[in-house]
């Protein structure tokens, strides 16, 4: 029984490690962090795994579960980085549609985000991944009124950012 | 806002591939936890023995045997520091044995065992430790007896008393002597092993309670 829950557990983490990766990617600036924060995230994920009882869809749960480990554990560590030489060797469009400036604006973009807190970046990852209000709200376990203001205030954030 | 946008729109086409992660190095992942407290168990027993050995070279056991022309104990003293040293290496093998199976297990019934495995290898440690120290105590008192000429005076007072009183306050005083050095490194190693063993321990019922 053990194993089964484990191997469905693995499985399911497996196929569905990419919000994960991305949620590292947000909250870290290198390899070696990300590394570290992928696995404390599958350690309490796997701890949380009992409570999970298939009511939301694996992928929402894994959202509230992997958000508030990074932000618990970079709650004390307000580490802002405006560059991450780890981010500055990739590129966030293929090559296909390749356009230099564009390339450019999403990168100081996401040098942005880099910058906010933690309970922000979260917001804004949500955001990126498409989540409306209703589900921002329900991952985050704060009102969806409450969400909307940070969003806003967020945006407000990030055009200063961009010009200061 | 602009920008965002996007940002948004690549982060949703995702053209940056992630090194993905195989369900082996998940599995070695949720086993993490319990290899770094079995780690730790064969760093501190390791320590532990250069900190003995460390003190064991400060004092000179054959100058102290020579002085009281002991000098036929030397060998058996040198016997039992081997044997002691072999049954410890032994030990800290089966540490570094219990460290390796546990850090790539891949199935929580297996680790399970393996935790139970460790706490036993940890006890019985503790126990050989003790009795160490227990038998080198009372070979030390024989030794006392048999060559201080310090004890000349005692022994000649017990043999010619009638009453066995100065017998029964010697021994007394050697069997305390034992409860209290037993006491105190049987104190020690609990706070060395027991907490790791205690987070060991409640790292088996996590498991457990998976477990179903």
């Amino acid at each position: 029984m053990s194993d089964n829950l484990e191997q469905l557990f693995v499985k399911q983490l497996k196929d569905n490690q990419n919000i994960i990766h991305k949620i590292c990617r947000l909250y870290t600036n290198d390899e070696d962090a990300h590394k570290d924060l992928f696995q404390e995230i599958t350690i309490q994920l796997w701890k949380a795994f009992p409570k999970f009882r298939g009511e939301s869809k694996f992928s929402t749960w894994a959202y509230r579960v992997a958000l508030n480990t990074a932000i618990t554990l970079y709650r004390k560590s307000t580490r802002a980085v405006a560059t991450t030489p780890y981010e500055s060797q990739k590129h966030f469009l293929s090559q296909e549609e390749y356009n230099f400036e564009e390339e450019e604006q999403i990168k100081l973009m996401y040098q942005a985000v880099q910058q906010l807190n933690d309970i922000e970046k979260a917001l804004v990852f949500l955001y990126l991944e498409d989540k409306d209000y209703t589900e921002i709200s329900e991952t985050l376990g704060i009102s969806e009124v409450n969400a909307r203001v940070k969003m806003n205030r967020i945006k407000g954030k990030l055009k200063k950012i961009l010009n200061p | 806002m602009e920008e965002l946008d996007l940002l948004k729109k690549a982060w949703q086409k995702d053209s940056h591939s992630y090194e993905q992660i195989s369900e082996v190095e998940i599995y070695k992942m949720l086993h993490k936890k319990s290899s770094s407290i079995v780690k730790w168990i064969l760093i501190i027993s390791i320590i532990e023995v250069l900190f003995w050995t460390a003190i064991s070279i400060g004092y000179n056991t054959d100058e102290y045997m020579k002085k009281l022309h002991a000098e036929n104990m030397i060998v058996y003293f040198k016997v039992l520091n081997f044997v002691n040293y072999a049954v410890i290496l032994l030990f800290i093998f089966n540490f570094y044995k219990n460290y390796i199976k546990i850090s790539t297990t891949a199935s929580t019934k297996q680790l399970m065992q393996d935790i139970l495995k460790t706490r036993k290898t940890v006890k019985y440690y503790v126990w050989y430790n003790l009795g160490m120290i227990v038998l080198s105590l009372i070979a030390g008192f024989i030794i006392a007896f048999a060559y201080n000429p310090k004890m000349e005076m005692l022994k000649d007072k017990i043999a010619h008393e009638s009453s066995y009183y100065t017998l029964c306050i010697t021994l007394g005083i050697m069997l305390l002597t034992i409860v209290v050095f037993v006491g105190l490194f049987w104190l020690f190693y609990r706070l060395l092993y027991g907490i790791l063993l205690r987070k060991l321990n409640a790292n088996y019922k996590e498991l457990k309670k998976i477990d179903l």
